[in-house]
């Protein structure tokens, strides 16, 4: 938004009073209309750049909804680590049993702790569900500020994120695909046949 | 040639619980001598101070990666021929032939099964 476009939204205009005791003296070059005019839409964005401000309720988001996120996923990585060593334990004993008569027994309690531990999903999807609200809540917010005020990134790239691409390219980090394998292990298999 | 199951085996990978499966995988095939490391340099200090039959790898690792490992285990006369078998996320061709050229003997894909694995271990160290 250009400081043309800007409405003035500061509040009424000063009320005019009486002239000042000291009037300006004779000699004194008046304010062109121009430079006023240039001034009042300067105070004019900066009251808008305010507004949007505010309306980022950045302080709620620091204080209240990234902590809360940070906590959440958190209590996911220590939920999702518990529950593997859960199953992972049951299934070692598992295969650990002795083959006699109570084999069967002891299996099936193994296989209760199984499920019993598998229930972290419901928990897990429920804290990830709020994380997910609260991204979407932050992004919504950056992005109605960063369209208000026409903000623009700033040229160059932060250091540490120039190492990061850096190394992921010489190292060939692509990381997993988001929808399964990019190449399948019959046609990896093809290639090593 | 029948499989060696004494021969040691090093898987290298930083989560340790995908360390675990891959153990208890090995187990399952018949091999006990299984160490770990968690990444390419824990790893090269373990391949300097034993044989092993087998290396494991994952290749996105913190500080040194698998494919980095791959490089150095190649270029060293006194480990070069030791079989390699990466096990990693990284699907895409280019990680791959990437991997073939530095001279890796077989590349699985996670996720992956027991049945794969064993496959894999039959292929590069004979079956």
């Amino acid at each position: 938004m250009g400081l043309a476009n800007v409405t003035r939204n500061t509040g009424p205009a000063p009320a005019k009073g009486p002239a000042p005791a000291n009037p300006t003296p004779a000699n004194t070059t008046p304010a062109k209309p121009s430079l006023i005019r240039e001034l009042v839409e300067i105070a004019d964005y900066i009251a808008h750049v305010r507004n949007e401000i505010a309306a980022l309720r950045a302080n709620e988001l620091t204080r209240d909804r990234l902590p809360m996120a940070h906590e959440e996923l958190g209590s996911v990585v220590t939920a999702t680590a518990g529950a593997t060593n859960s199953i992972m334990t049951a299934a070692e004993e598992i295969l650990g049993l002795p083959s006699d008569k109570n084999y069967r027994a002891a299996v099936e309690a193994r296989m209760n702790d199984i499920f019993e531990a598998c229930t972290f999903q419901d928990i897990t999807g429920q804290r990830i569900s709020k994380v997910a609200e609260a991204l979407r809540q932050l992004e919504s917010r950056l992005t109605r500020f960063a369209t208000a005020v026409n903000a623009r990134d700033a040229g160059g790239i932060d250091p540490a994120e120039v190492e990061r691409r850096m190394r992921a390219e010489l190292l060939i980090l692509n990381g997993p695909q988001l929808k399964g394998p990019a190449t399948a292990q019959d046609e990896i298999d093809a290639l090593f046949a | 040639m029948a499989l060696d199951l004494g021969m040691p085996i090093l898987v290298v990978d930083d989560y340790q619980t995908m360390v675990r499966i891959i153990r208890n995988l090995l187990k399952q095939l018949g091999f006990e001598e299984v160490d770990d490391a968690s990444d390419g340099t824990a790893a090269l200090a373990r391949l300097k101070n034993r044989k092993y039959g087998l290396v494991i790898s994952d290749w996105n690792m913190e500080p040194m990666t698998g494919y980095e490992l791959l490089r150095h285990v190649r270029a060293d006369e006194a480990l070069r021929t030791t079989p390699f078998i990466m096990v990693t996320a990284e699907s895409k061709t280019e990680n791959v032939i990437a991997a073939k050229k530095a001279g890796v003997n077989n590349y699985i894909v996670k996720p992956f099964n027991a049945a794969t694995l064993k496959s894999k271990i039959e292929a590069v160290c004979g079956a």
